[in-house]
């Protein structure tokens, strides 16, 4: 039996680390050089730092922003806060090449919500966020990593912040370029229930075995709580790749799994993509990854595709099919909501598009019908773990029934009350105990099967985009009628791909590609895997003159966007489908008067009389036509 | 003396990274208007460290914005001596 580990939070699992100098965290730089903090290490950095902190004035409750781009500076960082009773807010470094500009408006977006007293990050990055912090009115100071690793002040205590279940723990922004960002207020209760569902529910961790591997970056949730907090918790030992590095040489993490044994590695659907793509045959050959038992994808639409090329190819590193974990979460619920179970291989539901699509069921159909393009598949995300549940509603709020298609909504101890000062993000999130996730999807027998975003945002390479902000910039050129872009994402080889369709009159439709995706491009650093250009008009709309975004989405991959429907008489061309219309229309209403017509027939008694009334007809036609024509 | 051309050796790069043909490179060309996404701007550069046996640091990378910049980084980085060209 593995040894259990119950702290009541997560400054009572720092404290516990006193004397357990044989595990705990590994940091590799880039050249896959070791360092080596133990439980009892990290206890100490925390006590030390957290004398800093304190020497700064900083006290209980107040913000602490991070920007640490190392593990060995971050890890230590945030354990630090939370011993010292602060409420640490990890932010995304700045990334390479270009887009500094918009990195720090969105960084002074975020400061400004959070109200951080302090900021701390490195030498380096400090003189590259220097614009920014002089817009943040709240900021006192930056502290330094070099600072917080010297030696702690004289004279200043050291012991933990007392705290209660529900006192701040830290905030999570959530990923992305969201328009707003929103900080998810993640209590101290909230860590102690999702890291046990996770580490002992999901994972069923053994502290004298396990051993997890990860790149993720530490400022996002799966990072931070799967492979830092939860494991704290639970003292499973980690090995931490920088992100970057990662991102760099993906082969840098099977190879890591193979020289450490791991057991334990979580990641996005597209970093198994481009590990699959980047890893040689020879490299495989040599990799033994038969230790690992949980190989967890979420955090973004899971492809069966991918998944199953990986495990295949993988198989080859000696790669366990059952080792393949699907998993549901979100920020909102601190991480994770459900697992597969260990012993269970990818599992997957095709079901009939037709019904899917007209009657917001799943009703389950042969395989073969996904060759014929007529049934979609969902990855099943397993079952919410004890003590949590997640149900299905409808647009009135109503729970529906098994293979029901509706909003998932989540309730359970991981579920965060609020986004962090912002009333009205929360009202329409959470409420009545239960957390409204945005996720479409549906349960059968328990397992959850993930359909799409609710309100359409579009996920790719793990990071958020809002349809609306994509829209915005290719409304402002020029060539594209306002207000008549949208966004959206399919199914990609990889990962999800970007969709783009506008509205324009323009002659040279290669020209105006070009300039849309350069455009997205520069601001967002996202590809647009196609631009389609329609006729002016041809968007379908609600009748309170908004684009329909997942009407476009289907008519897009109907292959009918901008050749159906119309709303306005823009063009010549849209006239022609109007005019045809109406005279589909007069001709019924003909039809019908017809009856009436021969009804009188026996009252044409010359052929002048029969002509006169067939001209009265023709006329009458005619006008009708060009009345509502114009 | 070691010879380094900036265009050469990037268009090789995005070619290699996602088979995208690069033409008309020089040294005012902005990086982020290559229709390139941020995990391939990242390979590019490791593809870049490998060719050239240097190690670009993530913070002088953030103020890359043309070519010129990469060119002066990779200068810095190289050996004394290295002559880089566009």
């Amino acid at each position: 039996m593995p040894e259990i580990y119950d702290y009541p939070n997560l400054i009572a699992a720092i404290d516990g680390s006193k004397g357990m100098v044989d595990k705990g965290f590994t940091f590799l730089d880039r050249d896959q050089k070791e360092l080596f903090f133990s439980w009892d290490g990290l206890r100490e950095e925390a006590k030390r730092r957290a004398a800093h902190f304190r020497s700064y004035g900083l006290k209980k409750g107040d913000r602490l922003a991070m920007v640490l781009p190392d593990g060995e500076d971050f890890v230590p960082t945030f354990l630090a806060a939370v011993w010292a009773g602060l409420v640490p807010v990890p932010l995304y470094p700045p990334l390479s090449m270009g887009k500094l500009d918009s990195y720090v408006d969105t960084l002074v977006v975020i400061l400004n919500k959070a109200g951080p007293t302090h900021i701390a990050t490195n030498a380096k990055i400090q003189a590259v966020l220097w614009s920014g912090l002089s817009k943040v009115s709240s900021l006192k100071g930056v502290i330094t990593a070099e600072e917080l690793r010297g030696p702690a002040p004289e004279g200043v205590p050291q012991e933990p912040a007392v705290v209660t279940d529900n006192d701040l723990a830290f905030l999570q922004f959530t990923s992305g370029s969201t328009s707003t960002p929103k900080g998810v207020a993640v209590t101290h209760g909230n860590l102690r229930a999702n890291a046990w569902a996770i580490m002992r529910d999901g994972l069923k961790s053994d502290s004298a075995i396990d051993h997890g591997v990860s790149w993720l970056p530490l400022y996002h949730d799966m990072g931070l709580i799967g492979f830092v907090i939860a494991p704290m918790f639970h003292k499973v030992q980690v090995t931490f790749i920088p992100t970057m590095a990662f991102v760099r040489k993906p082969t840098l993490w099977p190879e890591t799994i193979s020289r450490v044994r791991g057991t334990i590695s979580f990641a996005p659907n597209f970093a198994y993509a481009l590990t699959a793509k980047r890893s040689k045959p020879e490299q495989l050959e040599k990799w033994d990854l038969s230790s690992m038992r949980a190989l967890g994808c979420g955090a973004e639409p899971i492809n069966p595709t991918t998944m199953r090329t990986f495990v295949d190819l993988f198989a080859k590193a000696k790669l366990k099919p059952e080792a393949m974990l699907p998993c549901y979460g979100m920020a909102e619920a601190t991480l994770a909501i459900s697992f597969i179970g260990l012993d269970e291989q990818l599992s997957t539901d095709v079901v009939d598009q037709e019904i899917y699509q007209m009657q917001k069921r799943a009703e389950p159909v042969h395989q073969s019908k996904m060759g014929e393009g007529k049934a979609q598949e969902f990855v099943s995300c397993g079952k919410a773990f004890p003590q949590h549940e997640v149900a299905a509603f409808d647009g009135d709020g109503n729970r529906v029934g098994d293979r029901r298609i509706g909003e998932l909504w989540v309730r359970g101890p991981s579920v965060a009350s609020a986004y962090y000062l912002d009333v009205a993000q929360t009202e329409k999130t959470f409420g009545g105990g239960w957390l409204k996730t945005g996720d479409l999807g549906y349960v059968v027998n328990g397992n959850i099967y993930i359909v799409g975003r609710k309100k359409d945002l579009i996920i790719i390479n793990g990071r958020n985009y809002d349809p609306q902000r994509i829209e915005w910039l290719c409304d402002d050129v020029p060539e594209v009628r306002k207000g008549s872009s949208v966004a959206f994402s399919r199914p990609g080889a990889a990962s999800e791909e970007l969709i783009i369709v506008v509205e324009s009159r323009t002659e040279n439709q290669a020209a105006l590609k070009e300039v849309i995706s350069q455009k997205v491009n520069e601001q967002l650093a996202l590809m647009a895997a196609e631009v389609v250009i329609c006729p002016l008009g041809s968007l379908p709309k609600t009748s309170s003159g908004k684009l329909q975004r997942s009407k476009t989405r289907q008519q897009f991959l109907d292959g009918t966007v901008g050749k159906e429907g119309n709303r306005s008489l823009g063009s010549n061309a849209e006239k022609l489908v109007l005019a045809r219309h109406v005279a589909l229309s007069l001709l019924g209403r003909t039809q019908h008067r017809a009856k009436a017509v021969v009804a009188h027939a026996k009252e044409i008694h010359s052929v002048t009389d029969a002509v006169g009334k067939l001209m009265l007809a023709g006329n009458y036609l005619s006008k009708r036509v060009t009345t509502i024509l114009g | 003396m070691a010879q380094v051309s900036i265009t050469q050796l990037f268009a090789q790069a995005a070619q290699e990274v996602n088979g995208k043909k690069l033409s008309g490179l020089t040294k005012d060309t902005v990086i982020s208007k290559l229709g390139l996404d941020s995990v391939a701007v990242m390979e590019l550069v490791s593809f870049f460290e490998e060719k050239l046996d240097i190690r670009m640091p993530d913070e002088e990378l953030a103020k890359v914005q043309t070519l010129g910049d990469l060119g002066a980084l990779v200068k810095r980085l190289s050996p004394a001596g290295t002559e880089v060209s566009f």
